[in-house]
């Protein structure tokens, strides 16, 4: 048994919930923040259509559970989109961060409430998402490594990432060069 | 609540999780307060009348009861259920007819393996019932071969395997730490820690919390955390409620245990308690 005390600089990092624990969350302005520091972000909230849903869902593979998109345009180019997923007990609300060409530039996990799983807040498995292309389609286990007892949310993490790049390519990409 | 584990394949890391809980849940089912068909409920209801029969995991915890009693000279008592229901803090039993007022010293495991009350008593095995379940739940997993574990049920938590794991204390509204956190990180152990600054209420102008001296039969201080670090669950469980009563007067009792203390009182900071077993 070892143990250690220390202070730790507050938004380090996200702990699970109890009274010996505080979960720390991040905000929607934290995940801001931290994926495009210094940047100002102008709301361009939409939904998606009929017809772009399905579209998402032909694509992605992955069935779209709400056609609002909370979105937000980057001062600094980009955008910053804010959605959730489905583990096994709760929702995994999650913010998600694109280039001006719409690749997938960092992914932050806001609030982690499930009954196991919380290896997918880990930096090293969230960077793996970096850099991907719309219209590349993520597998688990094939480009995306899988944490023993984490499948479920690891699974609805890369599905949710899957829709999200599809949703840039349906529903974004085409207002990109609107002022 | 939650367990997390490695090493294991994904469907069998979800067995594992799956059973682990079912341990939890199954403590909950034998000892909680609330529950009218658990042990304790049954022996509250007539255990001083007969001798009543109980699951092996029952025993188990009124044994470490008992032990905690007697190394605490009685400053940890089960029987406290008496004042938190004077407190407004559990519901009196369905059907008590008269307040009880029993000790520790009345609770007797048979050779037989019932429980007896020598007086009538309503014990309230809330305060190491929770560190019980994460041990068991611990054990569970280990059994099914996981490399590294952490079980947290509401804040008393377990670490076993190979990674230090980061804990945050939450210490309450009282004590705000604007830009840092205290952490403690632990690799094989178990932390419990106190909440009564979540439960605090006024009863006859003095302000009662969950945690009970059992020698005084008072109220233990309410602005104060602590958080208490030893192998077992179950042991940090008990012994934040003696620390939190106690203070500093817990050295030799945590030393027995190879157990240490973090203390925060507000105005006098943080204290931490060891004895030098556990610095080792």
């Amino acid at each position: 048994m070892r143990s250690r005390f220390y202070f730790l600089p507050l938004a380090s990092f996200v702990l699970p919930g109890g009274p010996a624990y505080a979960t720390v969350y991040l905000s929607v302005e934290q995940a801001q923040a931290l994926m495009f520091p210094g940047a100002t972000f102008q709301p361009d909230s939409r939904t998606l259509t009929n017809e772009q849903a399905k579209a998402i869902e032909h694509t992605s593979g992955v069935n779209v559970r709400s056609k609002q998109l909370k979105l937000w345009r980057v001062s600094t180019g980009g955008w910053f989109i804010i959605d959730e997923v489905v583990g096994k007990h709760e929702f995994i609300p999650f913010a998600l961060g694109l280039d001006d060409s719409g690749a997938l530039k960092a992914i932050e996990i806001l609030e982690y409430r499930e009954a196991y799983g919380g290896q997918i807040r880990e930096t090293d498995w969230r960077k793996q998402f970096v850099g991907k292309q719309p219209g590349t389609k993520l597998q688990l286990d094939k480009s995306i490594r899988n944490i023993s007892g984490a499948t479920l949310s690891c699974k609805h993490i890369t599905d949710g990432v899957n829709r999200l790049l599809a949703t840039y390519e349906i529903a974004i990409k085409e207002s990109a060069s609107r002022p | 609540m939650s367990i997390r584990v490695e090493g294991l394949p994904v469907a069998d890391a979800h067995r594992a999780i799956d059973a682990a809980f079912e341990e939890i849940a199954a403590v909950h089912r034998l000892m909680s307060f609330h529950e009218v068909t658990s042990d304790v409920s049954r022996l509250n209801a007539h255990g001083d009348r007969l001798p009543v029969a109980v699951h092996s995991w029952t025993l188990d915890v009124l044994r470490w009861a008992l032990c905690f009693s007697l190394l605490s000279d009685g400053c940890f008592d089960a029987s406290v259920g008496a004042e938190l229901v004077d407190w407004r803090l559990l519901p009196t039993p369905p059907g008590a007819v008269r307040r009880p007022e029993g000790s520790w010293r009345d609770i007797e495991v048979r050779p037989d393996g019932k429980v007896q009350f020598h007086r009538p008593l309503w014990i309230d095995l809330g305060g190491i019932a929770k560190g019980y379940a994460v041990d068991r739940a611990t054990e569970c997993l280990r059994a099914r071969g996981t490399s590294f574990s952490v079980v947290n049920a509401g804040g008393d938590i377990r670490v076993t395997g190979r990674h230090a794991e980061p804990i945050g204390l939450d210490t309450g509204p009282d004590t705000q730490f604007t830009d840092a956190r205290p952490v403690i990180e632990l690799k094989e152990g178990s932390i419990a820690s106190s909440s009564g600054h979540r439960q605090r209420r006024w009863h006859r102008g003095r302000r009662c919390g969950p945690h009970v001296d059992g020698a005084r039969r008072t109220p233990a201080a309410t602005d104060r955390f602590v958080c208490v670090i030893a192998e077992q669950c179950v042991v940090a469980d008990a012994l934040t409620k003696v620390v939190m009563a106690k203070g500093a007067d817990c050295a030799a009792l945590l030393g027995h245990f190879g157990s240490s203390a973090h203390i925060h009182d507000p105005g006098s900071g943080w204290r931490h308690l060891e004895t030098a077993l556990e610095a080792e």
